[in-house]
């Protein structure tokens, strides 16, 4: 009676245990675990089906993959990005650019080659998209192209104020004046932060007047940006500021804000990259738009009119945009190594680029990828790419040691705290320093 | 004998209960704080600091002579004294007027003013930096207030170094005061009414007593406001990098900021990094002493 008696709580005492442990712990004991540093805005309007159909999806169809996935945005992603490389614990997954704020990732070689992952399937992307990064190496397939300058037109706003379509910059700045008349400015900027302005206007000017041969030696380290040719570039960009086309406002208008402002019809141009089209599609989960559908055909995506002396011609700064790579710690044929090439491999898919066209958030690197469910602006920004040439990216081209300087320098420049001699001298300067330390 | 067993007890008691802290504190602080300063001298630009295969090189004060000679970083400088000002001369005495007149009710609606003044305090500052942001950004509320005054005036406050601190400090006033308020209201209800009545009953005026019976009584309270301010003005990190990130052009850049821009940004540069956070505790010591000094010499009659 009393063994019967004690083996009934041993019983019991065993169920208590069971029913006490993490379900997780023992049924998904097999679960690879694999974490993700991502890079997502949460308030745009693609936000929500980012998440369901690419991160939620893989999920569902991968239930022996447990995703730990951190999303981050702006400089808040770089910044973290760097924290993780200098303490060595970097996630299995993350995105990174192919230069400029992932450089540290790129030449301390802390990623994987993923040409032998990639085998045969690198034929279904474009060739741009398969350009060796920073690091001299294959570290990841960019998810999209991106043209970092891209000029948003309020075609409604020019007509209701009787104005055309500018062709050149003298176009540009008789604006001004009948613009400011009827208290308008003439382009919104969010270019509060410092990589903003080099970003989406000043790689675009210098490309322009100094032509691709020309900036190609800049980045060699071939020519000094005390040259007259930097240095005009320099000054074009602080004429902006004293013709009045551009604002001292833009450089306190947060990042974020500036979509919302060009929507209101605050000015009828707007500078920004091309996937600021994304914040101006409909939100699935809202069904609100910051631009209605059938308001966006009033908008147009080119490039800066022609600027007195240019050399390249309707040129945007263009780059091979972000990926996904590996972390070069991931040991290699481990499960978390195949968990992790199974994951990248589904963000790189033809459904996922396909979603991406949609929502505005990347134009696709994979060949033959379209959709019939283009709203006007993304479809728009589609047909952009074939109206325009190509030119760099500065900070996707050039060390971050040297890229902020000029950063800071072109804030500096349109608050009138530096003339562009100063600035190229410093810059210059950040060069011979970067140079020397390289050595 | 039993005294002299019973004393060792007791001193191992001690060592026993204290053990933890101390060990905490090395930890967390005394530990760290070496460790920075050894960084600050060190070459180390990244990696496995123990057994990596990039050898770690003193580099002398080479890192702190870059830092002195970097415009930038006087710029942070001269931000963080200003939030130091307008913490110890602004938020302390305003907070404490505040406080007086609540405690001596001079208003009514004691409750509400009270929670109106430190419910900024509760919120997120980084919250509280994103709101600020949209209201000082040159097409927002603040702007539309003052173009209601003075049509066409254009918000150019953040853009002109002149004036760039002035929405930051103000948001600081406005967000930190409601603390020092809560702290002197605290410690004027500690105050012995009857002290207050008995010096009415000799003939005392509101200022005399004010003078002579409750600055005394509070100025340990007043010191240790201020060492609290001074600490945290020199931290002064999340509220402005909600609000301008320091920029534009780091002209809203404060010690803090400029330290993790140049640990963080770009191009890492620990030990210059770690040399900005070793100035920042010196300079952080050497305003308390000052503060010390001041009490010293004008305070400390509190019994």
């Amino acid at each position: 009676m009393i063994l019967r008696k004690s083996k009934l709580v041993v019983v019991l005492l065993a169920v208590l245990v069971v029913s006490l442990l993490p379900f997780n712990s023992v049924f998904a004991a097999k679960k690879v675990t694999i974490r993700v540093l991502n890079y997502l805005d949460a308030s745009s309007p693609g936000a929500s089906r980012e998440i369901i159909e690419v991160w939620q999806k893989f999920e569902a169809d991968n239930p022996d993959i447990l995703v730990i996935r951190e999303d981050q945005f702006n400089e808040p992603f770089h910044h973290k990005t760097e924290a993780y490389a200098a303490a060595g614990k970097l996630p299995e997954v993350l995105y990174v650019w192919p230069g400029g704020r992932s450089s540290t990732l790129h030449e301390k070689k802390l990623l994987k080659d993923i040409t032998p992952f990639l085998g045969d399937k690198r034929n279904d992307f474009i060739d741009a998209a398969l350009v060796p990064q920073a690091g001299g190496y294959l570290a990841m397939v960019p998810i999209g192209l991106t043209a970092s300058h891209a000029m948003y037109v309020n075609t409604a706003l020019l007509e209701e104020l009787n104005l055309k379509m500018p062709k050149t910059y003298q176009d540009l700045k008789e604006m001004v004046a009948p613009l400011k008349a009827v208290g308008k400015d003439v382009i919104v900027m969010g270019a509060q932060d410092d990589w903003v302005m080099q970003s989406v206007l000043y790689s675009m000017i210098f490309g322009r007047i100094a032509g691709n041969e020309k900036v190609e030696q800049f980045i060699a380290g071939k020519a000094k940006f005390t040259d007259k040719v930097f240095v005009d570039t320099l000054k074009f960009y602080e004429q902006l500021f004293t013709d009045g086309v551009l604002s001292r406002k833009v450089m306190q208008t947060p990042y974020g804000e500036a979509p919302a402002l060009f929507a209101a019809g605050k000015a009828p141009f707007m500078i920004d990259g091309d996937w600021r089209a994304s914040a101006f599609l409909t939100d699935p989960t809202t069904d609100q738009a910051l631009i209605a559908p059938k308001d966006q055909k009033k908008v147009t995506i080119t490039v800066f009119p022609a600027i007195p002396g240019e050399v390249n011609s309707r040129a945007s700064s263009i780059v091979p945009a972000v990926g996904y790579a590996m972390s070069a710690h991931v040991k290699k044929g481990s499960a978390e190594e195949k968990a992790a090439w199974r994951l990248i491999e589904w963000l790189n898919s033809m459904e996922v680029q396909k979603l991406r066209l949609e929502t505005g958030a990347a134009f696709p690197t994979r060949k033959g990828v379209t959709s019939d469910r283009l709203e006007p602006l993304a479809q728009e920004r589609a047909e952009f790419y074939g109206r325009i040439s190509g030119t760099y990216v500065l900070d996707d081209k050039i060390a971050p040691e040297v890229c902020i300087p000029l950063n800071v320098g072109l804030q500096e420049i349109g608050m009138g705290l530096a003339t562009p001699e100063q600035v190229a001298q410093k810059v210059q300067a950040a060069y011979d320093g970067w140079a020397k330390a390289k050595k | 004998m039993k005294q002299h067993l019973a004393k060792k007890e007791e001193r191992r008691a001690y060592l026993l209960l204290v053990l933890p802290a101390v060990l905490l504190y090395f930890a967390v602080i005394a530990f760290p704080m070496v460790f920075s300063i050894g960084m600050s001298v060190s070459d180390y630009s990244g990696g496995q600091i123990f057994g990596g295969s990039v050898p770690i090189n003193y580099v002398g004060f080479s890192n702190y002579t870059r830092m002195w000679k970097d415009q930038y970083f006087w710029i942070s400088l001269k931000n963080n004294v200003y939030i130091v000002l307008i913490s110890i001369f602004g938020q302390i005495p305003l907070g404490f007027v505040l406080a007086y007149a609540l405690h001596r009710n001079q208003v009514r609606r004691k409750g509400f003013f009270q929670t109106v003044i430190y419910l900024p305090s509760v919120i997120s500052s980084v919250i509280v930096g994103i709101l600020w942001q949209t209201i000082f950004s040159p097409y927002g509320p603040f702007t539309e207030l003052m173009q209601y005054f003075k049509p066409g005036w254009e918000n150019t406050l953040l853009s002109n170094p002149r004036t760039a601190m002035l929405p930051v400090l103000l948001v600081m006033l406005w967000f930190y005061t409601g603390t020092y308020f809560i702290i002197f209201l605290a410690n004027l209800q500690k105050i012995d009414q009857e002290v207050i009545e008995a010096a009415k009953i000799d003939g005392a005026s509101e200022w005399q007593s004010l003078r002579y019976v409750i600055l005394p009584a509070l100025s340990g309270v007043i010191v240790t406001s201020s060492i609290l301010a001074i600490s945290g003005s020199l931290k002064s990190f999340d509220l402005i990098f909600g609000m301008t990130a320091g920029n534009p052009a780091r002209r809203t850049s404060v010690l803090a900021l400029y330290m993790y821009d140049t640990a963080f940004r770009g191009a890492p540069k620990y030990p210059l990094a770690n040399a900005i956070s070793t100035f920042m505790v010196a300079f952080s010591f050497l305003l308390i002493i000052i503060t010390k000094l001041v009490e010293k010499r004008f305070g400390g009659r509190e019994e």
